[in-house]
């Protein structure tokens, strides 16, 4: 019993020093821009440098950029602000839309800038079960993590994902009015890949 | 600027050269003076700017054009406000919406005439129970901004041709 209490005991206090640690890291570059791996080499222990990395990442996963498109409901969000896409729009079957008005019908192959419309040839919502909205950067990573809830992907699979498609890579160029993500698509895979490499360890909150 | 090859109302028109930002409105408007088709909201909000798009295997469907590029409709067949009437007389449904008393400053009317054409064309090739009826419809012209007559009129035109020609549209 005393044994079960020290395990709770450093268990917590691993946790703490972990979401400090990634606070500290989190809060050394601006909003706008993303920390190299490399400058996380000061956390000593490996846990918390992997799980400050992905607090690190999170910028760009909670980023009206992603959350928009990573919607708890039906319907997207747009803008900067995130609020409900309009003309009201549904994810229908396959996320790109209802059969009477798809995501294509107005999002084109790149995006317009005279009509303030986003595009890209693959655009639609991601499924349901990758719904980020409301989500703190710990529970995102733990989602993140699930093969149920990430398109049956590994982790190693996300280094690619989230550093090289184009769709998600759209979120650093997205036109005219809209904030791009923090930092550059290279520099959020830098970190999905030492993030992965290091254990992908979540932060607790 | 971007090769624009285009067939409206049964005519082809192009190929020309068109500005990449020219959007399908101000070439619709503008460079053909086609101007059945309206510029409401500019944000795909009102679909007073909607316009039919034939596919090759023969379904359509609604398109805004005031926030979509009109490059992006080449090799497209579409169809607009202009090209309901045949040799002057007036399709079924845009009688309908006279004798409704549909619309009063008939802005909107465009829109609605084509989301409601293709609503017919739909259900005469995959007809709906009647109890069905009143929401289909509704589901059709959802999205459609008409800020004069309310839109149970609209809605009335609609159901009446189709009540009309139950072994068309109805199962």
């Amino acid at each position: 019993m005393e044994s079960g209490m020290r395990v709770r005991t450093l268990v917590a206090a691993v946790a703490l020093t972990t979401s400090m640690l990634t606070g500290y890291a989190a809060s050394q570059t601006s909003a706008n821009k993303l920390a190299s791996p490399e400058s996380f080499g000061a956390i000593g222990d490996a846990d918390a440098r992997s799980a400050a990395i992905f607090t690190e990442l999170g910028k760009v996963l909670t980023h009206p950029r992603c959350v928009n498109c990573h919607p708890a409901g039906d319907r997207p969000h747009q803008a900067n602000e995130g609020r409900l896409h309009q003309p009201p729009v549904e994810r229908g079957a396959d996320g790109r839309g209802l059969p009477a008005m798809r995501c294509s019908v107005c999002h084109q192959n790149a995006n317009f800038d005279p009509g303030r419309v986003p595009g890209h040839p693959e655009w639609h919502l991601a499924p349901r079960e990758m719904a980020w909205e409301g989500k703190t950067i710990g529970e995102i990573c733990v989602q993140i993590k699930d093969p149920a809830r990430n398109g049956g992907r590994r982790p190693e699979d996300l280094i690619h994902h989230i550093g090289e498609d184009t769709l998600v890579g759209w979120a650093w160029a997205p036109g005219y009015g809209r904030a791009p993500a923090p930092g550059t698509q290279k520099e959020a895979g830098a970190l999905v890949e030492a993030w992965v490499k290091s254990g992908a360890i979540c932060p607790v909150n | 600027m971007t090769t624009l090859g285009i067939t409206i109302n049964g005519r082809a028109y192009g190929p020309m050269e068109v500005r990449d930002e020219l959007t399908m409105n101000d070439f619709l408007r503008e460079m053909l003076g086609m101007t059945g088709t309206k510029f409401g909201c500019g944000a795909a909000q009102c679909l007073s700017c909607a316009v039919i798009i034939d596919n090759p295997d023969g379904t359509s469907y609604t398109s805004p054009t005031c926030i979509v590029p009109a490059a992006s409709f080449d090799g497209k067949a579409i169809r607009t406000v202009e090209g309901h009437a045949k040799n002057g007389e007036l399709s079924v449904l845009q009688k309908a919406f006279i004798d409704h008393f549909a619309f009063q400053c008939g802005y909107c009317t465009p829109g609605f005439l084509n989301e409601g054409q293709v609503l017919l064309e739909r259900l005469a090739k995959t007809p709906v129970a009647r109890a069905e009826l009143e929401a289909t419809i509704a589901e059709a012209l959802d999205g459609h901004i008409c800020r004069c007559t309310g839109y149970i009129k609209y809605h009335e035109a609609v159901r009446d041709v189709i009540l009309a020609d139950p072994k068309r549209y109805l199962v």
